[in-house]
C-alpha cells in the first residue's frame, strides 16, 4: 500500500526505543545548539544523532530531507555572506561579489544547527512507527479523538488517492481526455471532484457510524493492546538526555 | 428471555416530513435468527440503527415509543453503553474499518481498548473471535488489503468481540461475491449456535428463508407482517411489497403446489426436493 508517512520499517536498536524517549531526545537535542551557540556543541549534536541514525539504519533516508533544504541554506550562505552587518574580513570575491568571513561562519553555524535540527527530527519520522508515537502520546493524556484523526489519516489519503485513481479510470474510459499539456490535465480534475468529495463524505459519515458502535465515545479509560516497554537502556538514555538538557540550561543561565 | 423489545416506535429523521418507522412494536426472543425483507426506503435500516441507539442519538429527529434491547431503554443508555449489548454491521466492508490500525488483530482490539477491557481479556477475546470467523491466518496484514468477504468478516469479528448479546447486520452481503456471501452466512449461523439473537436484514431471500427463524416484512415504515419464513414467503403480494419470492417457492407455485399446501411451502433446496419427490415419485424420466 501507498504511503503518506516517510517510516522506515526495520528493525534496529533505535526502532525499538520507546517512542517518548525518542521524542525527548528530538527535542532535547535540537534545543541545545540554540542554548549553547557553540559550533563545538552543534557539532557534538549532530554527530550524536547522525550515530543513532546510523544505528537505526536509515541514515540513507536523510540525504532526500537535507537535499531538499539545500535551497534554502544556499540562500542564507549568500545573504549573510553578502550582508551580515558584522561583515569586514574578505573572504573571497567571485562575479564582482564580494564575501566575507563573518557572515559566511554565521551562516555556517545556523546551517549546522538547521541540519541538526532536521536530522533530529528524522529520528521521529523516519525510526518511529507512526501508530506508536500517537499510541504513547494517546497514554499521556493526549485526547483520543486527536490520535485516531492523526492516524487514520495516515491511511485514509492513500485510500482516497487510489479512490481518485478509480474516478480517474471511469472518467477516461468515458472518453474524457486526461492526458495532454497542462491545461488539459488540470481541466481532468473538474469532473473528480464531485465524485470524490460526495463518495469522501458518505464514507466519513458511513465510518463515524461503525465507530460509534464500536464504542469509541466510550467514557471509560482507555486500555491498549499493545504493551509499552520500557527497557533498562531506555532509562539510562532518558537520564542522560535528561541530564545534558539541564546542564546546557545551567551553562546558558550562567554567561 | 426477550432480548428486544420495541413498543410503538415512531421516527422522523430531521429536516424530513415523512415518517420513517410508523408505530412499530416487535420483540424477538433470544437465540432467534430473525431476517428483515422490505424494498428500499421501506425503514429497514431505520429500524437496525433505532435498536443501537444511533437512532435517535447520532441523527436525533423526532422519536416516540421505547426500544428496550438486552434489558436496556435505548433513551436511557450512550451508543458506546449500548454497544456492549448489541452490535451493529453495515453494507460497506470497507467503511467500517476504523483506519487508525494498522493489523487485523489491532482493528479486532480496537472496541474493546474503547471499553477499556484488561489487556490479558483483550487478548483473549481478540484471538477467539479470529478463529471464529476464520481470519486467523489474515491477523498481521492490512486491513484494507483484505478481501470483500474477508473484510466484512472482520467487521463482524470487531462487532463479536465486544461480546454483545443480540448482533444486527445491515445488509452485510450486499457488496460480496457469492462466494463472500457464503463466508458471512456460516459465520452467522455460527453465532447462533452460540446463543447470540440475529437480526439481518438482506435482499438474498432465499439463504434468509434458510436460515432466519422468524421474518420482518416491512413497507413505508410500517411492519406488515412478522411470522416464519414459510408463511411470509408464500405471501401473494410480495412483489407489490418490493420482495422477492424464494426461487423454490417460485417453482413450486407454478407447479401450482401452493393451493395444496396452503401457508407450507418448503423455503430450502432439500426440503423443495422431498417435496418434489413425495408429490410427483422419484421418477427421473
Amino acid at each position: 500500500m501507498k504511503s503518506i508517512s516517510l517510516y522506515v520499517d526495520l528493525d534496529s536498536p533505535l526502532h525499538r526505543l520507546d517512542p517518548l524517549t525518542k521524542i525527548s531526545y528530538t527535542l532535547v537535542f535540537m534545543l541545545i545548539p540554540f542554548l549553547i551557540p557553540l559550533k563545538s556543541i552543534t557539532l557534538i549534536c549532530l554527530g550524536l544523532t547522525l550515530s543513532l541514525l546510523w544505528l537505526g539504519r536509515v541514515i540513507k533516508h536523510i540525504v532526500p530531507i537535507i537535499s531538499f533544504s539545500l535551497f534554502l541554506l544556499f540562500t542564507i550562505f549568500l545573504i549573510q555572506g553578502l550582508f551580515h552587518p558584522a561583515n569586514e574580513k574578505v573572504a573571497f570575491s567571485i562575479l564582482g561579489l564580494t564575501f566575507y568571513q563573518e557572515g559566511l561562519e554565521y551562516a555556517l553555524g545556523l546551517s549546522l544547527r538547521f541540519i541538526n535540527l532536521l536530522c533530529c527530527t528524522s529520528i521521529i519520522i523516519l525510526a518511529t512507527k507512526p501508530s506508536d508515537l500517537i499510541q504513547s502520546l494517546v497514554r499521556r493524556g493526549l485526547s483520543p479523538r486527536f490520535g485516531y484523526v492523526m492516524s487514520s489519516v495516515l491511511q485514509i489519503i492513500p485510500q482516497m488517492s487510489n479512490t481518485t485513481q478509480v474516478i480517474l479510470d471511469a472518467q477516461k474510459s468515458r472518453g474524457m481526455e486526461t492526458e495532454g499539456n497542462l491545461f488539459v490535465r488540470a481541466k481532468a480534475y473538474i469532473p473528480l471532484l464531485a465524485p470524490l468529495v460526495m463518495s469522501s463524505l458518505v464514507s466519513a459519515n458511513d465510518r463515524s457510524l461503525a465507530l460509534e458502535v464500536r464504542a469509541f465515545n466510550a467514557q471509560r479509560k482507555r486500555t491498549f493492546l499493545s504493551e509499552e516497554k520500557v527497557t533498562f537502556t531506555a532509562l539510562i538514555f532518558r537520564f542522560l538526555i535528561f541530564f545534558s538538557f539541564i546542564s546546557s540550561i545551567v551553562w546558558r543561565l550562567k554567561q | 428471555m426477550k432480548k428486544v423489545i420495541i413498543e410503538g416506535l415512531s421516527y422522523k429523521y430531521p429536516l424530513s416530513s415523512r415518517l420513517a418507522l410508523e408505530d412499530i412494536s416487535l420483540t424477538i426472543e433470544k437465540g432467534e435468527f430473525i431476517g428483515i425483507v422490505g424494498k428500499n426506503l421501506s425503514g429497514k435500516t431505520t429500524l437496525c440503527q433505532a435498536l443501537v441507539g444511533l437512532v435517535p442519538h447520532f441523527y436525533h429527529g423526532g422519536f416516540r415509543g421505547k426500544v428496550e434491547v438486552a434489558g436496556m431503554n435505548t433513551m436511557n443508555y450512550s451508543i458506546a453503553q449500548l454497544a456492549e449489548k448489541i452490535g451493529l454491521v453495515f453494507q460497506n466492508p470497507f467503511n467500517q474499518i476504523s483506519g487508525s490500525k494498522l493489523t487485523v488483530y489491532e482493528e479486532v482490539a480496537f472496541g474493546l481498548e474503547n471499553l477499556g477491557i484488561s489487556r490479558p481479556e483483550m487478548i483473549e477475546r481478540t484471538e477467539n473471535v479470529l478463529k471464529l470467523l476464520d481470519i486467523y491466518h489474515l491477523k498481521d496484514r492490512n486491513p484494507f488489503e483484505i478481501s470483500g468477504g474477508q473484510m466484512q468478516r472482520l467487521a463482524i469479528a470487531s462487532i463479536v468481540a465486544l461480546k454483545p448479546e443480540v448482533i444486527i447486520l445491515d445488509e452485510p452481503t450486499s457488496q460480496l461475491d457469492p462466494q463472500g456471501t457464503n463466508e458471512v452466512f456460516r459465520a452467522v449461523n455460527q453465532l447462533k449456535e452460540q446463543g447470540i439473537t440475529i437480526i439481518m436484514v438482506e435482499h438474498k431471500v432465499e439463504k434468509l428463508a434458510a436460515y432466519a427463524d422468524k421474518i420482518i416484512l416491512m413497507s413505508e415504515g410500517k411492519i406488515v407482517d412478522y411470522d416464519r419464513p414459510s408463511n411470509i414467503f408464500a405471501r401473494s403480494d410480495l412483489k407489490k411489497l418490493g420482495v422477492k419470492t424464494p426461487i423454490f417457492i417460485q417453482a413450486l407455485q407454478s407447479l401450482g403446489l401452493d393451493k395444496k399446501y396452503p401457508g407450507g411451502l418448503p423455503v430450502t433446496l432439500e426440503d423443495t426436493y422431498k417435496l418434489v419427490v413425495k408429490e410427483y415419485g422419484n421418477d427421473q424420466n
